[in-house]
C-alpha cells in the first residue's frame, strides 16, 4: 500500500518534467533553423508545392494552435503524422521500440551479472594483481567507443572469422518470424518459432555484447567501490571479529549492503544504453528505435522528435521510478 | 617476526595509473602538435593515385576513401578532438559551478528553478541530448563545444550544489559568519574551495567522454564533417570498409581515441584513487 | 596457572612508506575469567591496538614480537581454522561506534541469530528465543520486538546493548570493550557499564574495558593497565593504582580530570608523542617533572608483582587530589606560568620562560589549572539578554518539527561566567546557535549589547555579529581546511575591514597570548593537533576583543591531558571582567571549575539555575540531582542524597506537563498535568513544586526501599 502510494507521488512529480519536456521540445524544434518541408521536398519544389504540404500538417496555423492540437492529440494517444513518411507515428513507434527494448535489457542484464560477479571478486582482491587487471580492463571498456567496437567485432566475428551474419537486419526473413511485440527473440519464443529463434540470437549477439562491454565499466567500478566500502566498514569488521562463517559473512554482510547503491546506478547505465543504441543500431544497420529518431532529428521530422523525445523522457523516468522501489527493498533505511 | 602483508598498494597503484594517463595525454599532445614535423602529407590533401591503399610505401597508414592519408589525418584529428573536449568541459565545469554554488548556497526560488531545468536536462540520456542539441545547432566547431558543455554543465551543477549544501553545514563556515564575514566572502573564501574537490577528480574523466561524444556525433554525421579530420569522421568514413576486411581506414582511429581516452580515464581514476585515500586516513 | 589471556612482551611497529609508528612497544598485561580490567590511557597510547592484536587483527604493514595467549595457545601465530574458532568464541570485541558496527542491512535479531548458530550450535528457533533472551539480558525493552529492528531504527544507547548481546551471543571467554560508553550519557555510562561487570560476575567471562574516561570505568574494574605511547607504565589493582598512583603519568592523568566533588583540574605540558620506533629511555621523561638523567637514558623496566609500573622514580601518596600538591593560586596567578614540557602542545607562555626547557625546579608539574571561583555580588553590565526564546527546526515538508528551545530566557553579564549543562539533546547547541545569531527564534527576542541581534540586516548585523564569538566543540573542524591559521585568525578583522599590517599584528598578538609558535601561522588545520586546533580557535574568537564568548564543549573532542590544557587557557580568559562568557557542557565537573553560574537545561527548558556552589552543593531540582548522581569520579563525588531517573531519555518524550515527569521517581499526576516555572528557592531557581519535599521523599525511598 505504502509502495503504491509512494509510486503514484513520484509519478505525479514526474508530470510538470515531462510537461517540461513537451513544451521544451515542440518549442526547441520549430525555433531553430532548419525545415522538414524543404528537406524533404527537395531543392525543386515550388513555394505553393511547400505551402501546400505546409497546410497538409497543419504548419501553417499558429504556433499556439498548433501546440494545442499537438496536446489534444496527446491526450488521445495520437503522436501525430510523420512528415517525412506520411504513416502514423504511433504505429511506426510500435513496430521500433520492441527490438531496441530488446537489445538494451539483454545488454544491461548481462552487464549487471558480470558487474556484480567480478566487482565483488576483485573488492576482496583489493590492491592485488587480479584487482588490479579487473580495474584496467574496466577503464578500457569505459574508454571504449562503441560504434567503433562494433566495428571491430564485426570485423572479427563476420570478415575475418565469419561466426556470425552480416550486420544487416534483425533475423533472417526465411524464418518468416511472426512479428508480435517486435522484440524477435521473445516472439520466436512466443511462437515457437525455433529457426527464427536461433536467427535472432545470432543477429543479436555482436550488438549485446558490444553495449555490455560498454555498459559493464561504469557498473563494475561502482560495484567494487561499494563493496571495499563494506568490506572496510566497522559493520564488516565486527562480523569478521566476531568469527561468522564465510558463506553467512558473503550473504548476510556483504552483498546486499553492496548492491544497495546499484539499482540507482543501474537505472543511469540504461539511459547510457539506449544512447549507446543509436550508435550500436547504426554500425549494425539495425532497424530500431534510435535509428528512427536519429532519422527523425537530422530530418527536421517534428512529430517524430517530438514522440522519440518524450518517450526518451517517458523511460527514463520510469527506469528511475523503478530503481528507487528497488533500493526501498534492499535498503531498509530508506523510507518510502 | 609476524608480518601482516603491506597494502601499500593502493598509494602506488593510485601513483601508475595518474602517471601513465598523464603520460599517453602529453604523448597525444605532442603528437598533435608536431603533426606537420610527423606526416609529410596534409590532412585534407588527396593522392588521387591513391584510393583505399593499404598501409606501407607512401602512405604510412594507408589512404581512405577519398585518397586522404590515413596517419597525417590522425594526427591532425588528435588537435581538433583535445581542443574541444578540455575547453567543453572547462565551460561546463565554470557554468555549473557558478549555478550549483549559487543554488546550494542561497536556496530559495532560485535553487527551485535552477534545479527544475537540470531534472528537465537530466530526463535524458546525455548522449541522446547531445544528438539532439547538435542536430538542432548545427554542424561547427563552437556549436560543438557549446553542445557539449550544455549537456554536462548540469551535473555539474549538481554536484556542486549538493557538495555546498553539506559544507554549509559544516562548522567553519559558522565560524565564518560567526566573524561577520559576507555571503560573498564566506562563498568565495571558505565553500568554493572545498566544494570543488569531487570536481577535480570528475572533470578528466568527463574530458574522455566528451572526446566519445564528439566523436560519436561525427561518426552519425552530426558534429565534424569530412573531410575535416577528426577520429569520429575517420571511423565514419572507413565503416563500409570492414565489410570487406579493409581495417586500417577506421581502425586506427578508433584506437587512437580510445587511447586517449585512456588517458583521461587513467588520470581520473588515479585522482579518485588518491582522494579516497586520503578521505580514509 | 595460565591466565585466560596472557600478553607477553607484545610489540607491534607500523610500516607505512615515509612514516612507521611504534604502536606498541614491549606490552605485558594478563586477564583472568571472571575478571574486569580496565585498559587506559590517551588516544595514540596504543589501547584499540592491544584490542586488534587479540583477535589477530592488525593494520596492514604492521610488524609484530611477542606473543598474544589465549587459553595457552598464540594468536598470531594461528592459522585461518583456528583464528576462525578463536575470533568471536574465544574473544568476541565490542566495538566503539555500535550504529557503526552494526550491518545496516540485516536486523539486528538475524545478526545476533547468526553468532548463535555459529559459534553456540543452535538451530534457527532456538537461536531467536536466545536472541529475545539476551536482548532481556542487556536490557533492552520489548525484546521480541526489537529482534525485527533495523541498527538505524536503534536510538545510540540501545545499539550499544545490541553491540553487547552481539558480543556475549558468540559465547566468549574474553570479552573486550573499545570506548564502549563514547558518546553516551552519563546516566546511560553507568547502565552500560554494569553489563559487563555483570558479563564477569554471572557468566565468568574475562573482560577487558579500554577506555580513556577513568573515572567511569573505576567503578566496575577489579585491575587496571595504563599505557602511554605504546608501552605499559603503570598497571595493577584499582585501588593501588587509581588511589595511590606510583607513575607520574597515571597521577598527571588522573589530575587532568576535574571532579564534580569541586576539584579542579591540573594541566601538565605537552602531548603525547608518536613514536617511530619503540623508546630507549621513559616516553614520558620529557613531559615529566621527576625525570633525571637516567630517565632519559634508559627505558625503566615494569616492575612489581600484582602492583607494577615502569619508573625509576615512582611517586607516593594520594592520587588526584594528591594532599602534598601546592595550595591553589589566586586565579590568573603566576602560578600557571611554569607548565612546560616538550610535545606539541608545549610552547612559551607569557612571563613563563621561553620554549622548551626542563620546567623549573620550583614548578610543581601539575599546576592547578583554576580555583573556586571569587563569589561576584555585582557583575558588569548586560552583554547578552534572552527573553523567553522558543526554538522550533520545522521538517521542510509537513507539520511538525522539533522543539528545540522552549521558552528561555537567560541574561550574562560583563566578568561572569555562566555554565550551561545538559544531556545531549537539551537544547545547548542551539542556545550557543541562538546567541550568536546563527539561529533565529521563532518567537522571544535575544539581544547582544542591547541590540536586537535578529532585527539586524546586512553591514550592521556583520559587525554587530562579532561583537558575540563562539568556540566550537570540533576544533579542527571549526577551521576552514583549504585556508592558513593567519587566515582562520583574522577572519573577524578582516570583515570589520581592519588594514592588512594591523591585523597580521594583532594575529601574532593573540597567537603568543595562546602560547603557539608563530610558525603557525601558514599552516593548514589538518597539520594541527586538536589541542593545538582548539587553541587557534579560541585566539580566533579572541583577536576582536569580543563582548561575549561562547564555548560549546570545548574540549570534548580532545584527549584528557590536552583537555586540561585547553580548559587552564579558558579559565584565564573568563577571569576577564570586559567580557561575558558562556561554556557549553555536558560535564558538570568542568563546569564546576570556574563558572561563577550554572543554567541546568532539560529538553528545552531550564529546569535549575543559580550559582555554581549553591546548584552543585544544593541541588533541588531531581534532575540536577539525578545528573550529579551519576556524574563518574574518582573522589566520591557528588555526596548528597542519589536520585535516579527511570528510563533512558530517548525513550522518554515530553508531554503536557513537566518535561521529565515521564523519568522522574517523584512524579505525580499534577506532574504530568501541569507545566512547571523557574520558582526562588533560596539563592537558585528550580522549575519543580515538590523541591520543599523531596528531601523527605528521598528518605522514604531509602527507608522503603531498606
Amino acid at each position: 500500500m505504502r509502495l503504491l502510494r509512494f509510486v503514484a507521488r513520484r509519478l505525479l512529480q514526474v508530470v510538470p518534467v515531462l510537461l517540461g519536456v513537451v513544451v521544451v521540445t515542440f518549442v526547441l524544434v520549430r525555433v531553430l533553423p532548419g525545415d522538414p518541408i524543404r528537406t524533404i521536398l527537395g531543392p525543386n519544389a515550388t513555394d505553393a508545392d511547400a505551402a501546400a504540404a505546409r497546410a497538409r500538417f497543419g504548419l501553417d496555423k499558429p504556433m499556439w494552435q498548433q501546440f494545442l492540437d499537438y496536446l489534444k492529440g496527446l491526450a488521445t494517444g495520437d503522436f501525430g503524422t510523420s512528415i517525412q513518411s506520411g504513416t502514423s507515428v504511433g504505429s511506426e513507434l510500435a513496430l521500433r521500440v520492441g527490438p531496441t527494448l530488446e537489445l538494451v535489457v539483454l545488454s544491461v542484464s548481462l552487464a549487471l551479472l558480470i558487474a556484480v560477479v567480478l566487482g565483488v571478486w576483485s573488492a576482496r582482491r583489493a590492491d592485488r594483481f587480479g584487482d588490479h587487471s579487473v580495474r584496467i580492463l574496466a577503464l578500457v571498456g569505459n574508454s571504449m567507443p562503441e560504434f567503433w567496437l562494433g566495428l571491430v567485432l564485426i570485423l572479427v566475428g563476420y570478415s575475418a572469422l565469419g561466426w556470425f551474419p552480416a550486420p544487416s537486419g534483425r533475423v533472417d526473413p526465411d524464418t518468416n518470424l511472426t512479428p508480435l511485440t517486435g522484440a524477435d527473440l521473445l516472439d520466436a519464443i512466443l511462437t515457437g518459432n525455433g529457426p527464427a529463434f536461433t536467427s535472432a540470437l545470432s543477429h543479436l549477439a555482436l550488438p549485446v555484447a558490444t553495449l555490455a562491454i560498454v555498459v559493464v565499466a561504469p557498473l563494475l567500478r561502482s560495484v567494487r567501490a561499494s563493496a571495499l566500502e563494506v568490506l572496510r566498514s566497522e559493520a564488516y569488521l565486527a562480523a569478521t571479529t566476531h568469527g561468522l562463517r564465510p558463506r553467512t559473512l558473503l550473504r548476510g554482510y556483504l552483498l546486499r549492503p553492496t548492491l544497495v547503491r546499484l539499482p540507482a546506478l543501474a537505472a543511469l547505465v540504461f539511459g547510457t544504453a539506449i544512447g549507446s543504441t543509436v550508435l550500436i543500431e547504426y554500425v549494425y544497420s539495425w532497424q530500431g528505435f534510435g535509428q528512427w529518431a536519429l532519422r527523425g532529428l537530422l530530418y527536421r521530422d517534428y512529430p517524430v522528435v517530438q514522440a522519440s523525445v518524450l518517450l526518451i523522457a517517458l523511460g527514463y523516468v520510469i527506469v528511475f521510478l523503478i530503481a528507487d522501489v528497488v533500493h526501498a527493498v534492499l535498503d531498509p533505511r530508506v523510507r518510502i | 617476526m609476524a608480518e601482516v602483508r603491506v597494502e601499500a598498494g593502493a598509494r602506488s597503484f593510485s601513483r601508475v595509473l595518474i602517471l601513465t594517463g598523464a603520460a599517453i595525454l602529453v604523448v597525444v599532445a605532442l603528437a598533435a602538435l608536431a603533426a606537420p614535423l610527423l606526416s609529410s602529407w596534409g590532412p585534407e590533401e588527396i593522392d588521387a593515385n591513391a584510393t583505399l591503399a593499404g598501409p606501407g610505401g607512401a602512405h604510412l597508414l594507408g589512404t581512405d576513401t577519398n585518397g586522404m592519408d590515413v596517419w597525417s589525418r590522425l594526427l591532425y584529428a588528435a588537435r581538433l578532438d583535445l581542443g574541444v573536449a578540455v575547453s567543453a568541459v572547462a565551460l561546463a565545469v565554470v557554468v555549473g559551478t557558478a549555478l550549483g554554488l549559487l543554488a546550494g548556497y542561497l536556496g530559495g526560488w532560485l535553487d527551485d528553478v535552477l534545479m527544475r531545468i537540470v531534472d528537465i536536462f537530466q530526463a535524458f540520456p546525455t548522449f541522446i541530448l547531445a544528438l539532439a542539441v547538435a542536430a538542432l545547432l548545427g554542424n561547427g566547431t563552437v556549436n560543438l563545444v557549446i553542445t557539449i558543455a550544455a549537456v554536462n554543465a548540469p551535473a555539474y551543477a549538481r554536484l556542486v550544489r549538493a557538495e555546498v549544501r553539506s559544507i554549509r553545514e559544516l562548522p567553519f563556515v559558522d565560524a565564518s559568519i560567526t566573524s561577520g564575514a559576507s555571503t560573498v566572502g564566506v562563498l568565495w573564501r571558505h565553500v568554493l574551495p572545498n566544494s570543488l574537490t569531487p570536481v577535480r577528480v570528475i572533470a578528466p574523466l568527463n574530458c574522455g567522454w566528451a572526446m566519445l561524444t564528439l566523436a560519436g556525433l561525427s561518426f552519425l554525421g552530426l558534429g565534424v564533417t569530412v573531410p575535416g579530420a577528426e577520429w569520429g569522421a575517420m571511423i565514419s568514413l572507413g565503416s563500409p570498409d570492414v565489410v570487406a576486411g579493409r581495417w586500417w581506414t577506421s581502425v586506427p582511429p578508433g584506437l587512437a581515441l580510445l587511447v586517449c581516452v585512456l588517458g583521461f580515464s587513467l588520470l581520473g581514476e588515479g585522482l579518485q584513487e588518491r582522494a579516497d585515500a586520503r578521505r580514509r586516513s | 596457572m595460565t591466565h585466560l589471556l596472557s600478553i607477553e612482551d607484545l610489540s607491534v611497529l607500523i610500516r607505512r612508506p615515509g612514516r612507521d609508528v611504534a604502536a606498541l612497544s614491549g606490552v605485558d598485561l594478563h586477564v583472568d575469567a571472571g575478571e574486569v580490567v580496565g585498559l587506559v590511557g590517551e588516544s595514540g597510547g596504543g589501547k584499540s591496538m592491544v584490542a586488534r592484536a587479540i583477535v589477530a587483527l592488525l593494520p596492514g604493514g604492521a610488524r609484530t614480537r611477542g606473543a598474544v595467549r589465549f587459553e595457552g595457545a598464540d594468536v598470531l601465530a594461528m592459522d585461518e581454522a583456528a583464528l576462525a574458532t578463536h575470533r568471536g568464541h574465544g574473544a568476541a570485541l565490542c566495538f566503539q561506534n555500535p550504529r557503526g558496527a552494526l550491518s545496516p542491512t540485516r536486523t539486528v535479531g538475524r545478526q545476533l541469530t547468526d553468532r548463535l548458530t555459529t559459534h553456540q550450535r543452535m538451530d534457527k528457533a532456538a537461536a531467536r528465543e536466545t536472541a529475545r533472551q539476551l536482548f532481556e539480558a542487556v536490557g533492552i525493552r520489548n525484546p521480541a520486538r526489537r529482534l525485527d529492528a533495523y541498527p538505524h531504527e536503534l536510538s545510540g544507547g540501545m545499539a550499544q546493548r545490541v553491540m553487547i548481546s552481539l558480543a556475549t551471543g558468540c559465547a566468549p571467554g574474553l570479552l573486550i570493550a573499545d570506548e564502549p560508553t563514547t558518546g553516551l550519557d552519563v546516566t546511560l555510562t553507568r547502565e552500560i557499564l554494569r553489563q559487563f561487570r555483570h558479563a564477569a560476575d554471572t557468566d565468568g567471562r574475562g573482560v577487558l574495558l579500554i577506555s580513556h574516561d577513568l573515572a567511569s570505568i573505576a567503578s566496575v574494574c577489579d585491575r587496571v593497565v595504563v599505557l602511554y605511547a605504546g608501552t605499559v607504565v603503570e598497571s595493577g589493582p584499582v585501588a593501588k593504582v587509581l588511589r595511590e598512583p606510583a607513575h607520574p603519568y597515571t597521577r598527571a592523568l588522573l589530575a587532568s580530570v576535574p571532579d564534580v566533588s569541586g576539584r579542579p583540574a591540573r594541566a601538565i605540558g605537552g602531548a603525547m608523542p608518536l613514536l617511530p620506533s619503540p623508546p630507549a629511555a621513559c616516553p614520558f621523561a620529557p613531559r615529566c617533572a621527576h625525570a633525571t638523567e637516567r630517565c632519559t637514558a634508559q627505558r625503566p623496566p615494569l616492575t612489581g608483582d600484582g602492583w607494577a609500573y615502569a619508573c625509576f622514580h615512582p611517586q607516593t601518596g594520594g592520587g588526584a587530589a594528591a594532599p602534598g600538591a601546592p595550595p591553589p593560586p589566586p586565579r590568573g596567578g603566576a602560578g600557571r606560568g611554569g607548565v612546560g614540557g616538550v610535545g606539541a602542545d608545549a610552547l612559551p607562555r607569557p612571563g613563563g620562560a621561553p620554549a622548551c626547557p626542563p620546567p623549573p625546579p620550583g614548578a610543581a608539574p601539575a599546576a592547578p589549572v583554576t580555583a573556586p571561583p571569587p563569589q561576584r555580588t555585582a557583575a558588569g553590565r548586560v552583554v547578552m539578554e534572552i527573553e523567553d526564546a522558543h526554538v522550533v527546526y520545522g521538517s521542510r515538508f509537513g507539520s511538525g518539527g522539533h522543539h528545540a528551545l522552549r521558552g528561555v530566557s537567560l541574561e550574562i553579564r560583563a566578568g561572569e561566567t555562566v555554565g550551561v549543562v545538559g544531556e545531549s539533546g537539551c537544547g545547548k547547541s542551539t542556545l550557543a546557535r541562538l546567541m550568536l545569531g546563527l539561529t533565529a527564534p521563532s518567537s522571544g527576542t535575544v539581544r547582544l549589547d542591547g541590540i536586537d541581534l535578529h532585527a539586524q540586516r546586512g553591514r550592521k548585523l556583520r559587525r554587530l555579529r562579532t561583537r558575540a564569538r563562539l568556540v566550537f566543540q570540533d576544533p579542527v573542524g571549526s577551521l576552514s581546511p583549504r585556508r592558513t591559521v593567519a587566515d582562520a585568525i583574522g577572519e573577524p578583522l578582516r570583515a570589520l575591514g581592519v588594514p592588512a599590517a594591523e591585523r597580521a599584528e594583532r594575529v601574532a598578538q593573540v597567537l603568543a597570548r595562546m602560547n603557539l609558535d608563530p610558525a603557525m601561522l601558514r599552516r593548514h588545520p589538518h597539520e594541527l593537533s586538536g589541542g593545538q586546533a582548539q587553541r587557534v580557535g579560541i585566539a580566533r574568537a579572541l583577536v576582536g576583543d569580543p563582548d561575549l564568548i561562547v564555548f560549546d564543549e570545548p574540549t570534548s573532542a580532545l584527549d584528557v591531558t590536552v583537555q586540561a590544557q585547553i580548559l587552564d587557557v579558558i579559565a584565564e580568559l573568563a577571569g576577564d571582567a570586559s567580557r561575558g562568557s558562556v561554556f557549553i557542557s555536558h560535564d558538570l565537573a568542568t563546569v564546576r571549575g570556574f563558572c561563577d553560574r550554572v543554567v541546568v537545561l532539560y529538553l528545552g527548558r531550564i529546569v535549575e539555575q543559580g550559582p555554581v556552589e549553591e546548584v552543585f552543593g544544593n541541588p533541588r531540582h531531581p534532575y540536577t540531582r539525578a545528573l550529579l548522581s551519576s556524574a563518574p569520579s574518582l573522589d566520591g563525588g557528588y555526596t548528597g542524597a542519589r536520585v535516579e531517573l527511570a528510563k533512558d531519555l530517548e525513550e522518554a518524550d515530553a508531554a503536557t506537563g513537566c518535561p521529565l515527569a515521564a523519568r522522574c521517581p517523584f512524579a505525580t499526576d499534577e506532574c504530568r498535568a501541569e507545566p512547571q516555572h523557574l520558582t526562588p528557592y533560596g539563592a537558585a531557581e528550580a522549575a519543580c513544586w515538590r523541591v520543599p519535599q523531596i528531601p523527605a521523599l528521598i528518605r522514604e525511598g531509602a527507608h522503603t526501599r531498606a
